[in-house]
Formats: C-alpha cells, sequence, structure tokens
C-alpha cells in the first residue's frame, strides 16, 4: 500500500471512529470528571514504576504524620477520614465549565491546608484508589503518577501559595490563585508525566508536551478558573454561614 | 456513582474470596505490562467482558458499555501518540502528521491500557471494597491506614446521598437555570457538604466514644469461599495471554 492510501485509509478511519465516538465521548466526558486520571496500563512499566519512587517519601512521611496525629488526637481520624471522603464528593458536584464537572483542587486543596500536603497525600492516595475501585477511574500501577500529580503537587501548590500569599493579597484573590494555579499545576505535570513516556519520535519531549497538553487544555483550562472562582465563593461562604466550623477546622486565623 | 458498588455487592463472585479476584487481576495486568503484543491487551479485555458476564452474570450492556466508555476515552489520550508534531520542513511552521509508525506506537499503550482499564473495571464491579480491605488486613497493611479507608468508604456514600438531596433541593428551585446561579448553587453545597462532614465527624466521635472506642474499629469478617473453577480460568486467561504473547 502506497503512503497516500495509508494516509487516506487513517483519515477514513479516524472520521468514522469519531463520528462512532462523538456522542459516547461527549456523554463519557459528562460522566467522567477525572478526565486527568492517568488510565490503569498507559504508563509503560518503567515509568510508573518512576512514579512511584517519587511519591513514596511523601507516603512515609505522611504516613509518620498521621500515626503521631492519631495517637497524640484520636478524634482527628474521623475528621481526616471525612476530608478524604469531601475530596472525593466533590468531584460528583457539577460546576459550569466545558465538561461540567469539579475535579480534585477544592477538597484535597482544602485538606492540604487543614492537614498539611504530607498527610494529604496519603489520604488523597486513599481516595485515588477508591476512585479506581469505585468509578473505574485511573488505577493500580498508574497510581503513584497520578499521586504525584494530583494528591502532591497539586496540593503542595495549593498550600505554597495559601501559607506564602496571604496577608500580601486581598483574601479572594489568594484563593483563587491557590484552587486554580493548583488546577493547572496537576494538569501540566500530567502531561509532562505523559510526555516523557510517550515523547514524539521527531520533536522529543517538548513536542509531546505541547500535544498533551492542547489535548487535555480544551476541558482543563476552563474547569481551572470555575474551580478557582468556585473556591473563592465557597470561602465566602463559610466565612458567612460556618465561622465557628471554620475557625475549629484551622482555615481562619491559622 | 454509586452504580458499580451496587453491583460488587450482587454479582455472582461476591463470596468467592477477594483474594482469588485480586490475584487474577494483578497476574492479567502484570502480563498486559510487560508484553509488548497489543494484541494481548485486546485479548485481556475480550477475556474480562467475558468472564463478567458469564461468571459475574453482569448485565453485557453495563459492563460492556463501561469497557466501551474508557475505550473511547482512552482514544481521545492515545492521539497525542498517533499524532506526530515537528516544526519547520516546509511552508507551515508546524507540521502535523500521522504515520504508519506513529500509528503503530500509539497501538500499543492503546491496548495495554484497554485491557489493564477491563481488568479495573472487572475487579471493581466484582468485588466490594469492603472485602479488599478486609484482604488487606489479612496480608498486614498498617492499621491506621485501613481505618482511615474504612472511615472514607463509608463517608463517601454518606455525603454523596447528603449532596443528592442538596442538589435536587437546589435544582427545584431553578438553582442551576444559569451559569452564573449554577456557580453559587455549587459553592453552596459544597460549603454546606464541608460543615456537614464536620459535624458528622463530632457527632461520629461521640458516639464511638461513648461505646468505648480505642482507636481500632472492629469488623465480623465475611466467610468467603474459594472458587476453583475462578482458578481454572485464571489459569486459562493467563495461559492463553502468554501463548499469544509467545506466539504471535
Amino acid at each position: 500500500m502506497s503512503k497516500k492510501a495509508i494516509g487516506s485509509r487513517v483519515f477514513m478511519l479516524v472520521t468514522a471512529l469519531l463520528l462512532l465516538g462523538g456522542r459516547a465521548a461527549w456523554a463519557s466526558v459528562n460522566s467522567a470528571p477525572q478526565a486527568m486520571h492517568i488510565m490503569e496500563g498507559f504508563l509503560p512499566p518503567l515509568w510508573a514504576a518512576i512514579w512511584f519512587a517519587v511519591a513514596l517519601p511523601f507516603w512515609a512521611i505522611g504516613f509518620r504524620q498521621i500515626g503521631r496525629l492519631v495517637r497524640e488526637k484520636p478524634e482527628s481520624r474521623l475528621l481526616l477520614g471525612l476530608v478524604g471522603a469531601f475530596a472525593f464528593v466533590l468531584s460528583a458536584l457539577k460546576i459550569p465549565s466545558v465538561t461540567g464537572s469539579s475535579s480534585h483542587p477544592t477538597g484535597v486543596g482544602l485538606g492540604a491546608i487543614i492537614f498539611g500536603p504530607f498527610m494529604m497525600s496519603v489520604v488523597g492516595a486513599i481516595v485515588l484508589l477508591f476512585q479506581a475501585l469505585l468509578l473505574a477511574h485511573g488505577g493500580l500501577t498508574t497510581l503513584g503518577a497520578n499521586t504525584v500529580s494530583m494528591a502532591i503537587v497539586g496540593p503542595l501548590v495549593a498550600y505554597g501559595i495559601w501559607r506564602g500569599l496571604r496577608g500580601r493579597l486581598s483574601e479572594g484573590w489568594v484563593v483563587f490563585l491557590a484552587a486554580a494555579l493548583a488546577d493547572l499545576t496537576t494538569y501540566v505535570v500530567t502531561s509532562v508525566q505523559l510526555a516523557l513516556a510517550y515523547p514524539d519520535p521527531a520533536s522529543g519531549f517538548m513536542g509531546a508536551f505541547a500535544k498533551f497538553a492542547a489535548i487535555f487544555a480544551v476541558t482543563q483550562i476552563p474547569l481551572a478558573i470555575s474551580e478557582g472562582i468556585l473556591t473563592v465563593l465557597i470561602f465566602r461562604a463559610l466565612r458567612n454561614t460556618a465561622p465557628v466550623e471554620m475557625r475549629a477546622l484551622g482555615l481562619e486565623g491559622a | 456513582m454509586d452504580w458499580i458498588d451496587r453491583f460488587a455487592y450482587s454479582n455472582r463472585l461476591r463470596f468467592v474470596h477477594p483474594g482469588q479476584k485480586v490475584a487474577l487481576a494483578l497476574l492479567v495486568i502484570a502480563l498486559c505490562l510487560a508484553s509488548d503484543k497489543p494484541l494481548v491487551g485486546l485479548l485481556a479485555a475480550a477475556w474480562m467482558v467475558a468472564l463478567a458476564v458469564i461468571m459475574a452474570r453482569l448485565p453485557l450492556r453495563v459492563f460492556g458499555g463501561a469497557v466501551f466508555t474508557e475505550g473511547v476515552f482512552l482514544l481521545w489520550a492515545v492521539m497525542g501518540i498517533a499524532v506526530s508534531i515537528h516544526a519547520g520542513g516546509g511552508r507551515w511552521p508546524l507540521t502535523f502528521s500521522i504515520t504508519a509508525e506513529s500509528l503503530a506506537a500509539a497501538q500499543r499503550p492503546f491496548a495495554r491500557a484497554l485491557g489493564g482499564a477491563a481488568t479495573m473495571a472487572f475487579l471493581a464491579f466484582t468485588t466490594p471494597l469492603v472485602d479488599l480491605l478486609d484482604l488487606g488486613r489479612r496480608v498486614g497493611v498498617p492499621l491506621v491506614l485501613l481505618d482511615l479507608a474504612t472511615l472514607i468508604y463509608r463517608f463517601v456514600f454518606v455525603l454523596l446521598e447528603s449532596l443528592q438531596r442538596m442538589v435536587s433541593a437546589q435544582e427545584t428551585r431553578l438553582g442551576y437555570s444559569n451559569m452564573r446561579r449554577a456557580m453559587h448553587s455549587a459553592a453552596l453545597v459544597a460549603t454546606r457538604l464541608l460543615v456537614d462532614a464536620y459535624q458528622r465527624s463530632q457527632r461520629l466521635q461521640t458516639a464511638l466514644d461513648s461505646r468505648g472506642y480505642a482507636g481500632d474499629l472492629r469488623v465480623l469478617p465475611t466467610q468467603y469461599q474459594h472458587s476453583w473453577p475462578l482458578w481454572w480460568v485464571t489459569a486459562a486467561v493467563c495461559l492463553s495471554l502468554g501463548m499469544v504473547w509467545w506466539l504471535i
């Protein structure tokens, strides 16, 4: 078969698949909020192992911190569980954006502010495992990579902005930036992970990164903005309607 | 969101020892990851659909639909591999191309991930999370983590119910009629959900304290059975995947 013939066949195949899959894709995008989860089996074994190794120190520190916290304040165990469940359930909440669903940063970011990023990396990993087993999003061998992007880097960014900028900007902006940038970095990290595993034959890592980033930009950039606005509104509503709980959780005056 | 869980409790493989199902899943995933033949992944996906429908008696429409959805999703993701991009070398500053090589390069992760995703779906659809946590206890996962996971599992459904009730209350009052309102309603729900979660944790703490809670949650383990047919099928699946890998 000549190159041209292959090209036209591929083109026809892709068009047919797009027509066939268009509706299903739209439905699945709407029902699958965690578009950024790397699926089971998508990463080659080597990269899956590398990302587990990157996540491991965070898990180790977080595990020790949780052990200490639970020994000193047994009641915080329930709160940790509730924050994890909150992060999981928030992803079922529809917010106005292209895909119409929230993602992690609000829940996990709030958890990182309450408990610190290390403990949240453990809770976040449990949540990711549950998403793999209850929703079939993500997977076991990609748990390391997904933890790094969603339960480590995202919350770290949120936590860092919250700690570093508070008092220098108005609270609204700090909260917006923390949530939106946490969402964006999660998306960038996932694109980096995919590009490292599958570099472009012609343009290498950068070309691959551009491709993956472009594919996800459609849903993730509007989502980051929505997520930021949503988190600002949540903080405002918390202040107005639940000041006691907010203080108890350490979201205010901490 | 809770429909996979519902099937997990009601399928025919519910009382088979979770270790058996996990062993099957891990073996198949390992084979999919290790082999470089796209056919292995596709065969694994086919096996999983067949096992889910014939052995676990899951409706084909439900399980097949779940795998199909993941496949479509995956197609979107491998597009980044199938399309090659390079700068310069023609009239345009950037050139996009789909070549036979790039398609072949995209085939491998597609098949591998489809097999992996179908296997994960099989595990998710046939094994309730409590069984997996029980398995974790048997193999020595730290109790702190298991208790945390048990709590999260329980509260996911409690909070989900509370979320659904609040959202439907808002919907009947046109809370999502336009973007501004939708954003506002979503924020309000998330806020109340956090407060709800916090208050529930306090109430549960009181309840547990009054029953002498000393640090770990104890539950009765379920009685499982070993399923010889599933062991044979596991062997057959692994053997067939191995054969495809070596021979084709």
